[in-house]
């Protein structure tokens, strides 16, 4: 059993009923566009304030994370030709942000400094990547222990580390390649039922999965998440102006944050095969007041198909060391699994935008408007993740 | 990014002992003075105790193999011609927690299993078209097995 020691929940507010999303919004997802994060973002907040029926000056509240070029209030006025005054919060975007934004929201509608707040993320690694400037590595190689004990023997990027994890994996639980390429083949059905997923138009079966060659083994190219163009945004307010909006009413029901203390140095985490779902998730689920059973949808952030595994055992949806049987089983499945999971095709298969798009995702199945809808979904879950911290937002349909 | 990436620094102060160490085909792993546990990573604050100070040691340099992978796919140009490698984590034997990041050397992946014991051995790190080369701590099966 995982150190008890090895990580830990982070304090949030209780906000449970506080906080509506009532639009959502994506950018269309490409490969390498030319385009600047910021115009690409624009184009998600543009359509998430048409869903929402909002105008740029309702808009009073903006939330991202401080990576470069994001969509920030000068982005946001130059863009809308607007003037007023922006409550401003670097504590959303994507990853574990898409998660916890509505957390550090509620505090601002509560307290009347905001009405209507966006969060927002995008990337243009696609188009950044031929430098390797910018993209996922670039934080990694630039981390002084990682730079001077890792990467000199090839630890190094991302699909090594988690590659590393999926082996350990195997070990301790029985997980197989097969386990994993269940997800891939989830997740890639799942997109070509999907309009605007990367991958709509290509087929994976699990004999094509099997037949691949390793890049990284156990890892396949399919394990690994795409490197795409994109962004997304969602818009929050209060549960009572929310009614009197125009779109179906998906209410905030719970979060919760976890971090391992060993932070972005994985290979000394004393739980390696586990993440700090491990105490975000019941956290999320106790201010809901739900247990695992109750979700009908799951999203959650899969830069590889191991972290998906992990995620879907942490936060309790099957026992440790059960996921890969899980998968195995078809539980992921949006039309006969019994956790219908990233069902708009995930990092993996629609679109590299650090899981923002996943809470759309999750918002669309809640409102019944999924390309691959979950029948009667009313509770959905994502769970964010970067590493070193986790986080889970469940949402419900009003 | 340094120029002469994926070099390490030999002269960044938190990890200076270990490559200066290795240079010496010692592999140096300091102890938090304050707790008395391996502090790996050597990070200016000890994660169990927050002690700050810290004594470098001199390792048995024996381990046992806790993961690993085949890179086949290189994902940065200075590791193309090293195609296939193996990056791995092996445990010291002086506290399994300590889990060293490190390639493995005179061995085929077939050969390798969970838990095997491995040891140092200190060789030339350098990379295609990267000048300069460092000794440094790779690990291979062990020769008593």
């Amino acid at each position: 059993m995982p150190d008890p020691d090895w990580g830990r929940r982070e304090e949030l507010d209780d906000v449970a009923g506080a906080v509506a999303v009532v639009g959502v919004g994506e950018s269309a997802h490409t490969k390498a566009s030319g385009r600047t994060t910021k115009a690409i973002v624009a184009e998600a907040v543009e359509r998430a304030l048409e869903d929402a029926g909002l105008r740029p000056t309702d808009v009073d509240g903006l939330m991202y994370v401080p990576m470069p070029d994001q969509f920030d209030a000068d982005a946001f006025h130059e863009h809308f030709g607007t003037d007023h005054s922006l409550w401003v919060s670097r504590q959303g975007g994507g990853m574990t942000g898409a998660a916890v934004a509505p957390a550090y929201a509620a505090r601002a509608l509560r307290t009347g400094q905001a009405h209507h707040i966006i969060n927002t993320f995008g990337v243009a690694w696609a188009t950044q990547r031929s430098s390797m400037v910018g993209g996922p590595g670039e934080a990694h190689v630039n981390e002084g222990f990682k730079q001077n004990l890792e990467v000199p023997f090839g630890w190094f990027p991302q699909p090594v580390y988690f590659a590393t994890i999926a082996r350990r994996h195997m070990h301790e639980f029985g997980t197989t390649e097969a386990d994993l390429g269940a997800i891939a083949v989830a997740c890639r059905r799942h997109a070509n039922l999907t309009p605007g997923a990367v991958m709509r138009d290509k087929m994976l079966s699990l004999e094509q999965y099997l037949a691949s060659s390793p890049i990284v083994a156990p890892f396949r190219k399919e394990d690994c998440c795409l490197i795409s163009d994109g962004g997304a945004a969602y818009v929050m307010t209060t549960p009572e102006r929310a009614r009197d909006l125009r779109r179906p009413v998906v209410e905030v029901a719970g979060v919760g944050l976890g971090t391992s203390i060993t932070g972005v140095h994985w290979a000394q985490q004393a739980a390696f095969t586990s993440t700090p779902q491990v105490f975000a998730a019941p956290a999320a689920f106790a201010m809901a007041d739900i247990d695992s059973n109750d979700v009908d949808v799951y999203t959650c952030y899969d830069p590889f198909t191991i972290v998906t595994l992990m995620q879907i055992e942490d936060s309790g949806f099957c026992p440790k060391g059960e996921g890969g049987g899980f998968a195995s089983s078809g539980a992921l499945n949006f039309d006969s699994g019994i956790l219908p999971t990233n069902t708009h095709g995930g990092l993996l298969s629609h679109a590299y935008v650090l899981g923002i798009a996943h809470v759309v995702e999750v918002v669309r199945q809640l409102r019944g408007e999924a390309a691959a809808q979950v029948p009667g979904a009313t509770v959905g879950v994502y769970g964010g993740y970067t590493g070193p911290q986790a986080a889970t937002l469940v949402l419900r349909a009003a | 990014m340094r120029p002469d990436f994926p070099m390490p620094d030999p002269d960044w102060e938190p990890t200076r002992e270990f490559w200066a160490g290795a240079a010496r085909r010692e592999l140096r792993i300091p102890r938090c003075n304050h707790c008395g546990r391996l502090r790996w990573y050597p990070t200016e604050m000890c994660r169990f105790c927050q002690g700050e100070e810290l004594t470098w040691e001199t390792m048995s340099g024996r381990a046992t193999l806790f993961s690993w992978v085949v890179v086949t796919h290189a994902f940065l140009p200075q590791f193309r011609e090293k195609v296939p490698f193996i990056p791995a984590l092996v445990s010291l034997d002086e506290d399994p927690a300590v889990r060293l990041s490190t390639e493995l050397v005179d061995v085929s992946p077939d050969q390798l299993a969970f838990g095997q014991p491995v040891e140092v051995t200190f060789r030339g790190l350098q990379f295609a078209g990267v000048e300069g080369s460092l000794l440094a701590p790779f690990f291979a099966p062990s020769s008593s097995c």
